[in-house]
């Protein structure tokens, strides 16, 4: 494709969706993790990927944000082909993620956390923070506030000081999130964001991810074990089982699909 | 009868204050007009936000009011009508009630942490026309009683997070009415200083609705005129900074913080502080340098317990070093607190003990600068007032009801902890200075001043309170020497026993709920029981680390309440409390609850004051084995879960014997 890397993906071409994945394959020495596996996501829905344990589902996940590259097939993001693309460099053009688990600095406070999510639009760098002239001081001064912004969203106000290692799991998985939102995505993706979480915390988990979507415009992808969960706020789902896209579609018809029963639900 | 008020000090106090009131000032927006024209651009509403301290000047907070007040205008809302608040205190909270009041119409303000139902019969109750609520928590409330509360035909809110796929022909953003305000100024000859200027001092300004510990809430009527006087009551009774900076925190659903932060907000003035979230109080406090502060009896008592609690977990040299500094401070401010002099040596110690310990005390809780700290309401156990007093924090008590507006306050630098201080002055322009009678049962009357106005729409409510004249406080007080009111309690809840004894229910409770270990208390006795027994509701959060540290396994609230040895601390706890009182009032048996006492169960008042008879009444198995001399059974308590579920609690409750008599009552 014709754009430099590192530039925004501007005007869309396309209505149909915002990424699309066609025709994936994946294997590993022979043991096929992924196979022939198209998915799209649209300009504004949560989209849940969902399959029992070793379907594939993290795989999918890695290769979209560029961890792993696919054998076959070819991934979009806008009108720009990412498919040979590195995670950073997807990043700049508008992936944001979070981690399995909390992949944070616990050292750091919250905002600095968040700062440095901001990191791929600062333009001034450790020298200019040295002598720290009146550019410096606007560029912090406009980040600061972006970071603000999301701490209120999410509703953090009270530990915006505080060591991100000393927070609660719940607390530290709002706060990954926030750094995803710092960089300003197109598209959201999370991995299993519910993962170890009481009901309470799934449950502020579940509004802001239907507040990322409402307030924010930003489209998110949802790779979730809980199905309870996903059944509650997905707008559409993909199921995967043994590397194969075995089901797609609105929540009430997965629920119903012999296909998933048997592979998924039936399972216990 | 007695005669009590000398006005020297009070003038001197005053100063140029009354002198405002006399530039055609009435009402509120009156005022707020007139001062903005003095003060401009310096700042009077400051919330914090996106991390930052927004500051809103006069000039600021008057446009916003203006054109809200043109905004509620152009919706037809009209004079006389009530405009109804709901939120936590935020900068649109005070706005939107000034700008009611600019139109003359009356505001009445809502706890935020109300249920709908508990809201319902206040909003059919007060006429309101229009809601204004912070966000979507507030707005679903409103919504789900759409049906019952025909009367409001818009719901405006302040918060738009959440509120993005709302669709509902009655919803408006606070935003939009403005902007509609602007609008109609535009098309109207009829202007905002116009509808101000009609405005008469005794419109009503708002209402508050008591907090109903006995039957339904009656909203009692303020007026314009009657906060102008409490507000000169208190700035005569104790010389009062203008600019003061101020933290708004207890809700203007209390007829306080209509006094304070909305009234003499405006009056003295105040720098009015909103904190960014509840959670966030005590940083804010900090961070602003806090000079005034009013909180009810519970908060001070739980900013004790915070206190206490910390202490708890610092290792042995830190926590002599802060009992070492508190019998100090103690020993010296409390001394200068009864007028006596401190002699150099221990001004040498207390120097020590304020550079080493207090004054970090006091740093951290954000009340270094604060001058005037005062505890609205009356039934703070002393002991608070002691320690804060110990550290250097001269906190007051000032106590008065919402019908006949402030009384008493701890007036001057040497005053009695135990009592509720003396009568406040009232300025002449007002009314007659206030007067106190006792009646034989010790219940307080009170006249003077501009009296009782009226409970809104309840005349049979109204007369019941009034008695020749004198308003009848229900308070059973008695009066020192000094002419210092000390309060007993309740004249309703004042109790009898079968022996003859009386004994004070909330005189023993509060001391109680000072233990760090216990949350809330209710004592038990009456005409056919022979003696006291007690309820308790055991802190969980501070007996828990107690009973982690100690290598005490327990699982649920019901199992750590009922632990042996947590049950042995209570003990302890209620047996301080019993060497205070006489042999025949003490506390013979006690059980700890097996659930915490909830609000929503309607347990407590949303003020989190026990709702006695219906305690009684939920656990009435509890009472009768008690005083049947059972030491355990088992108890089935009903309970509601926070998403409406209901559920029963089955546990095994012991009950505890305190005094030798105990096991043989009855």
């Amino acid at each position: 494709m014709a754009k430099p890397h590192g530039e925004k993906v501007g005007t869309m071409k396309n209505d149909a969706w915002l990424m699309l994945a066609e025709n994936i394959s994946l294997s590993f020495d022979g043991i096929v993790a992924l196979n022939d596996i198209t998915v799209n996501v649209s300009h504004s829905e949560i989209l849940a990927i969902i399959g029992p344990n070793g379907a594939g589902k993290t795989c999918l996940l890695n290769c979209l944000n560029g961890f792993y590259h696919p054998q076959r097939g070819q991934i979009f993001l806008g009108d720009q082909e990412i498919t040979s693309l590195k995670p950073h460099q997807r990043a700049k053009l508008g992936m944001g993620r979070t981690f399995q688990g909390v992949q944070l600095f616990p050292g750091l406070s919250v905002i600095d956390n968040l700062l440095t999510g901001r990191h791929i639009h600062m333009k001034t760098n450790a020298l200019h923070g040295f002598f720290y002239r009146r550019w410096t001081h606007r560029e912090e001064m406009r980040e600061r506030r972006k970071v603000e912004e999301i701490i209120d969203f999410l509703e953090i106000k009270h530990i915006r000081h505080k060591l991100v290692g000393s927070l609660s799991y719940g607390l530290r998985k709002r706060v990954d999130v926030g750094r995803a939102l710092a960089m300003d995505p197109l598209v959201l993706i999370m991995d299993e964001p519910m993962a170890g979480m009481n009901l309470e915390e799934k449950e502020d988990m579940a509004r802001f991810v239907i507040d990322i979507r409402e307030a924010k415009d930003i489209p998110v992808v949802i790779v979730e074990h809980d199905m309870l969960v996903v059944m509650d706020i997905a707008d559409r789902i993909y199921v995967l089982n043994w590397g194969n896209l075995i089901a797609e579609g609105k929540p009430e018809q997965i629920k119903k699909d012999p296909a998933v029963v048997e592979a998924y639900l039936g399972e216990g | 009868m007695r005669k009590l008020t000398d006005l020297s000090t009070a003038h001197k106090n005053w100063g140029e204050l009354p002198q405002v009131l006399d530039q055609g000032v009435e009402t509120l927006p009156q005022l707020l007009v007139y001062q903005a024209g003095r003060f401009g651009d310096r700042v009077l509403h400051r919330k914090k936000d996106f991390g930052i301290w927004q500051r809103y000047t006069w000039n600021d907070v008057l446009e916003q009011v203006k054109t809200f007040a043109m905004g509620l205008a152009s919706l037809g809302v009209k004079r006389g009508e009530t405009v109804a608040i709901v939120g936590e205190n935020e900068p649109e909270l005070f706005w939107s009630e000034y700008a009611a009041q600019s139109i003359g119409a009356k505001a009445v303000c809502f706890y935020p942490d109300l249920t709908a139902a508990q809201m319902e019969y206040m909003i059919v109750h007060s006429e309101a026309v229009v809601m204004v609520c912070e966000d979507q928590e507030q707005v679903d409330k409103v919504l789900e009683l759409e049906e019952k509360i025909p009367a409001v035909h818009t719901i405006v809110y302040w918060d738009e997070r959440g509120m993005w796929k709302y669709d509902h022909p009655k919803l408006m953003t606070f935003k939009q009415v403005q902007e509609m305000g602007k609008e109609y100024m535009v098309r109207h000859s009829r202007s905002f200083e116009e509808e101000v200027a009609t405005g008469k001092g005794d419109d009503i300004a708002a209402l508050c609705y008591t907090s109903g510990t006995t039957g339904l809430p009656k909203g009692c009527i303020l007026s314009h005129t009657y906060l102008f006087d409490t507000v000169l009551r208190l700035a005569g009774a104790y010389p009062l900074k203008p600019f003061t900076q101020y933290l708004s925190y207890i809700s203007p659903a209390w007829g306080t913080e209509q006094m304070f932060g909305i009234a003499m907000g405006l009056l003295l003035p105040l720098v009015v502080n909103f904190p960014e979230e509840p959670e966030t109080v005590q940083e804010n406090i900090r961070e602003i340098g806090v000079e005034a502060l009013v909180f009810s009896p519970p908060q001070w008592e739980s900013l004790a317990s915070l206190v206490q609690s910390k202490i708890m977990d610092a290792g042995p040299i830190r926590q002599w070093f802060y009992e070492w500094g508190i019998w100090v401070g103690g020993k010296v401010n409390l001394g200068r607190l009864e007028g006596k002099k401190v002699s150099l040596g221990w001004r040498f110690f207390y120097l020590l003990a304020d550079k080493t310990v207090l004054l970090h005390l006091r740093d951290n809780l954000g009340l270094q600068d604060s001058y005037f700290n005062l505890s609205g309401g009356a039934g703070m156990s002393p002991d608070v007032f002691r320690f804060f007093h110990a550290m250097g924090v001269k906190l007051r008590s000032v106590y008065g009801t919402t019908e006949m507006n402030l009384l008493t306050m701890n007036q001057g630098e040497a005053y009695d902890l135990e009592t509720v201080g003396t009568v406040l002055p009232v300025q002449p322009k007002f009314g007659p200075p206030l007067e106190f009678k006792l009646t034989d049962g010790g219940e307080l009357l009170a006249r003077g001043g501009l009296g009782f106005l009226g409970y809104y729409k309840n005349p049979e409510a109204t007369a019941k309170q009034m008695m020749d004249g004198w308003y009848c406080t229900g308070d059973v007080v008695s009066m020192t020497d000094k002419n210092e009111l000390v309060y007993l309690d309740r004249l309703v809840d004042m109790r009898g026993l079968s022996t003859g004894h009386f004994y004070p229910p909330q005189f023993i409770e509060t001391r109680l709920r000072f233990s760090p270990f216990i949350k809330n208390a209710m004592t038990l006795g009456d005409k056919e029981k022979s003696f006291v027994g007690a309820f308790i509701n055991i802190d969980a959060n501070t007996l828990g680390t107690w009973a982690e540290k100690r290598g005490i396994a327990y699982s649920t609230f019901a199992d750590l309440s009922q632990n042996q040895r947590i049950r042995e601390v209570i003990k302890g706890e209620i047996e301080k409390v019993n060497r205070l009182l006489p042999e025949g009032s003490k506390v013979k048996r006690f059980l700890n609850l097996p659930k915490e006492l909830d609000p929503d169960e309607d347990e407590l008042t949303r003020s989190r004051k026990i709702r006695r008879n219906f305690l009684e009444e939920k656990y009435v198995t509890f009472i009768s084995h008690m005083y049947q001399g059972v030491s355990e059974f088992k108890a089935e308590v009903p309970v509601k879960y926070q998403d409406g579920r209901t559920g029963v609690l089955n546990a095994t409750v012991y009950i505890n014997n305190l005094a030798k008599e105990g096991k043989e009552q009855q």
